[in-house]
């Protein structure tokens, strides 16, 4: 380690603090994974029923992993077993490759501006960052699954020899694209201007689910799993499913075409660490994005928007107001709505337009706008405080709530509509157009009541500083178990809706059918407003944790 | 919003002396003199109330603070905090970094729940009848956000619609405020852009708004350039020349001294000293001395710890 190398120094000179230590510093990667590991404690160690949340996150993803394992292992020997594996390790690099930049990961050690002041060289930084990374449910998830594929493929002493650097090669592959997209990306996401853009890499994300989608939907139709082997064929040869590529070649006999296939894996190691030291080094050196921007920030016009003349007046208008405001100019705000707009307007179309949909995927559409709800005073960041202190009764946490539903609203309940109706039109499916209506707007509802609720009782930080992280350290479980549980509540509470829906159509009684409209959206406003009520009280009792929750990281 | 003259009238009357004596117990205020307070004539007109029932005269204390606990895990950030602060003073609350400053402004603000302990603002308790505490307080903490992403007067207006006040006035007071406080020309731009002297700056205004009866500032100089500061310093000391109080946290000495007329030091997570200012600073040169006095950090020296320091290379 390099890095070590001057620290060792003073020794030779005339030491006259004995006790101060060891004479060799810790090596740069002994500290970061203690970092790391400090990092995970401490985001724990706050409350414990976030320690409770990340225990249960981390055992149900490793109950999955342990399934797709088993899953994996049971493959050994059927014909597909070798295109399936491939996929699997390209879709998990894909999702390594971005869904950091979106979802719940809270890894501090891997954001360079804390480390800008201090002496370090890339090289061994990266490395050190590197390791750092590997520490984690995510990598330990994506170790079974690898794992898993190379048992499902791995024949011989040959296929066994070319698993042992498979594995490891792969779950790093995977690792440093996290790293090195998001190295890449945080100048552009740091940067004022630069997150405007950043809202882009949500289509990315929005696209990504959907060919897996496409792939999945392939996979259901007449070819089964052999439909696969085109796309296989070629990903066998694309880093890092390439590794895995590398064990069934072997395993065959290949030994040429493993050798070229791991070979290719490890490039791609090496040219994603060279990538992300760049990025490391660029980002460390060079001033600061927002620095730049925020000397040249022009100021706004006072427009007088003729939104604003519209919104009814006093808190709610108020509130309403300013939530749309910072749907507009808020990145992190932004980047949800965008995404959520995008992604429900995909699904239903795509899959309409490819012959496979239904009308009820515009459900889709109303779900991805309901979550919005969730977590409302996350979103305020620690400036809730604002919030709370023109809070003093049920009342007043009534109308706030009421009027951020209502802001949502007036995107989610045209939009709603819109998608619903598109994809009707698509799929020339008008017959079902009120039932699946009824139902979006039923889903929409449920969404928002809970959502309501869990703003009010799962209160978790969005850091704005790093565009890294969308959950503090340590609350990434709670998130992702307030979210889940919302949606599962919400499934429970639209069972009624979608009962009547099924035995309607199960007794052909199609003229009636229509009454699914004006019932499930009046169903979605009795929901709304009864989880509002429901929510109200507990975050007028419950101000102080909420601030505490909301403004940590 | 409730007007200032007529809420100074309240049922409550507080038997001040019996708590004025701070820290009955704990050592380092013995060795300050003038310790009893209640000396300087004419400087607190609401002392002469000494359980008088019913005297109709009996302005209540601005903040009455009665045994407040605080820990967070097993640290103790405030550790039985008695504090009973005057009406229409610039009060300063002095003490080291760590000594529970922000934790004990942000209990009495509504915005961090006590373990333990009893707040009276303006005669109402804070965690039993927050509808009247939080019409008539203004805050502007420390180290939490404002919204950033609304300008500097879209800030102000929607802070103001928040609290009640109608648009139009709120609008007049917002324009007004950004004259004062020679924000006017940054008006349109994103607080989010703002420097710290501008931000606090816009804090103060947001936290006037609604024309409060008592305004809590967490170290509202804190990283603030010298022609903000004497702005904000304007500002406040035309408020508190009005009636209103205003209790801001600090720990430049030569700030507090310039500024106030009561002090409360904190070290510690206790109150360990409260008074007048005179009082308070006692026989000692300067607050500097007597604070330093209080808080027992006299005479401390690095002396043979950092010989390693200086004198080239490592």
């Amino acid at each position: 380690m390099t890095a070590s190398a001057p620290a060792t120094a003073p020794a030779a000179g005339p030491a006259t603090a004995p006790a101060s230590g060891p004479a060799t510093a810790p090596s740069l990667m002994s500290v970061f994974v203690r970092l790391k590991l400090s990092l995970l404690t401490n985001g724990l160690r706050q409350s414990t029923g976030r320690t409770a949340a990340f225990v249960a996150s981390a055992v149900l993803a490793l109950l999955v992993a342990a399934g797709q394992l088993i899953g994996l292992a049971l493959l050994r020997g059927t014909a597909s077993a070798a295109s399936l594996t491939v996929l699997l390790i390209a879709v998990v690099a894909l999702g390594w490759a971005f869904l950091p930049l979106f979802f719940p990961s809270g890894d501090e050690t891997l954001d360079p501006t804390r480390l800008v002041m201090l002496p370090l060289r890339p090289g061994p930084m990266v490395a050190s960052l590197l390791v750092a990374s590997l520490l984690g449910i995510g990598p330990l998830f994506t170790l079974c699954l690898v794992t898993g594929a190379a048992l499902a493929v791995a024949h011989g002493a040959a296929g066994a020899a070319a698993a042992v650097v498979a594995v490891p090669l792969a779950l790093l592959v995977c690792v440093a694209l996290a790293r090195a997209v998001a190295a890449a990306n945080i100048r552009l996401l740091t940067s004022r201007k630069g997150r405007d853009l950043a809202v882009l890499s949500g289509l990315v994300i929005a696209v990504g689910v959907q060919l897996v989608s496409f792939a999945v939907q392939r996979l259901g139709q007449a070819g089964g799993l052999a439909a696969l082997d085109p796309a296989a064929a070629v990903l066998r040869w694309i880093p890092p499913a390439s590794a895995l590529g590398a064990v069934d070649s072997a395993s065959s006999g290949a030994y040429g075409a493993a050798a070229v296939q791991l070979a290719l894996s490890a490039g791609a190691l090496a040219g994603l660490l060279y990538g992300w030291q760049r990025s490391l080094t660029r980002l460390m050196t060079a001033p600061d994005g927002s620095t730049l921007a925020a000397a040249s920030e022009p100021t706004r016009r006072d427009r007088p928007t003729g939104l604003h003349r519209m919104l009814p007046g006093g808190r709610t208008g108020t509130v309403m107001q300013r939530s749309l405001r910072y749907v507009w100019r808020d990145p992190k705000t932004k980047m949800a709505w965008v995404s959520a707009l995008v992604v429900g307007l995909i699904v239903p179309l795509f899959n309409a337009l490819q012959g496979t949909g239904s009308i009820y995927f515009a459900c889709f559409a109303s779900g991805m706008l309901g979550v919005q709800m969730y977590n409302q005073f996350g979103q305020d960041t620690s400036a809730f405080w604002m919030v709370a202190q023109t809070i003093a009764s049920p009342r007043d946490a009534f109308c706030e709530l009421r009027a951020r539903a209502l802001a949502l609203l007036l995107i989610t309940l045209p939009y709603t509509v819109l998608v619903t109706a598109a994809t009707a039109a698509v799929l020339g499916d008008w017959r079902a157009l009120p039932e699946a209506l009824g139902i979006a707007l039923g889903l929409l509802g449920a969404l928002m009541a809970t959502g309501a609720v869990a703003s009010a009782r799962f209160p978790y930080s969005i850091p704005q500083d790093s565009a890294y992280k969308n959950v503090a350290p340590g609350q990434g479980g709670l998130a992702w178990i307030s979210i889940f549980g919302g949606m599962i509540a919400s499934a429970v509470l639209c069972s009624p809706l979608i009962a009547l829906t099924i035995w309607l159509n199960a007794a052909s009684a199609d003229s009636a059918i229509w009454v699914l409209l004006p019932l499930g959206a009046g169903y979605g406003a009795l929901l709304v407003w009864g989880g509002l009520r429901l929510a109200a009280p507990q975050t007028a009792a419950r101000l102080p944790e909420i601030l505490a929750a909301v403004s940590k990281g | 919003m409730p007007d200032q003259a007529s809420e100074q009238v309240s049922d409550e009357v507080p038997d001040q002396v019996s708590d004025e004596v701070p820290d009955q117990a704990s050592g380092p205020v013995s060795g300050v003199p003038g310790d009893v307070p209640d000396r300087t004539a004419g400087e607190v007109p609401d002392r002469r109330v000494n359980a008088v029932d019913g005297a109709p005269e009996a302005a209540p204390s601005a903040v009455r603070v009665e045994g407040l606990w605080k820990r967070f895990g097993t640290q103790v950030a405030v550790a039985g905090v008695d504090l009973t602060l005057p009406t229409g003073k610039f009060i300063g609350l002095v003490g080291p970094n760590g000594a529970g400053k922000t934790t004990t402004l942000s209990m009495i603000t509504g915005l961090l729940r006590p373990d333990q302990g009893r707040i009276e603002v303006a005669g109402h308790d804070v965690w039993k009848d927050p509808a009247q505490v939080k019409a008539r307080i203004g805050v502007l903490p420390e180290g939490l956000r404002l919204f950033e992403r609304l300008s500097g007067g879209e800030l102000l207006s929607y802070t103001g619609r928040l609290r009640g006040l109608p648009g139009e006035e709120v609008d007049r007071r917002a324009a007004q405020l950004l004259e004062v406080l020679d924000l006017s020309g940054a008006r349109h731009k994103l607080v989010v852009d703002y420097s710290t002297g501008m931000r606090k700056k816009i804090g103060l205004a947001a936290a006037l708004l609604h024309n409060p009866q008592v305004l809590f500032l967490d170290e509202p100089f804190e990283g603030v350039d010298p022609v903000s500061a004497q702005s904000i310093r304007g500002v406040l000391e035309r408020y508190t020349a009005s009636g209103a109080t205003v209790v801001f946290s600090s720990h430049v000495m030569e700030l507090v001294e310039s500024l106030c007329d009561w002090v409360a030091v904190m070290a510690a997570g206790r109150i360990r000293a409260q008074g007048p200012l005179s009082e308070v600073r006692g026989a000692a040169g300067s607050l500097q001395d007597a604070f330093l006095e209080l808080v027992g950090a006299h005479g401390r020296d690095a002396g043979e710890a950092l010989d390693w320091l200086g004198g080239g290379a490592r």
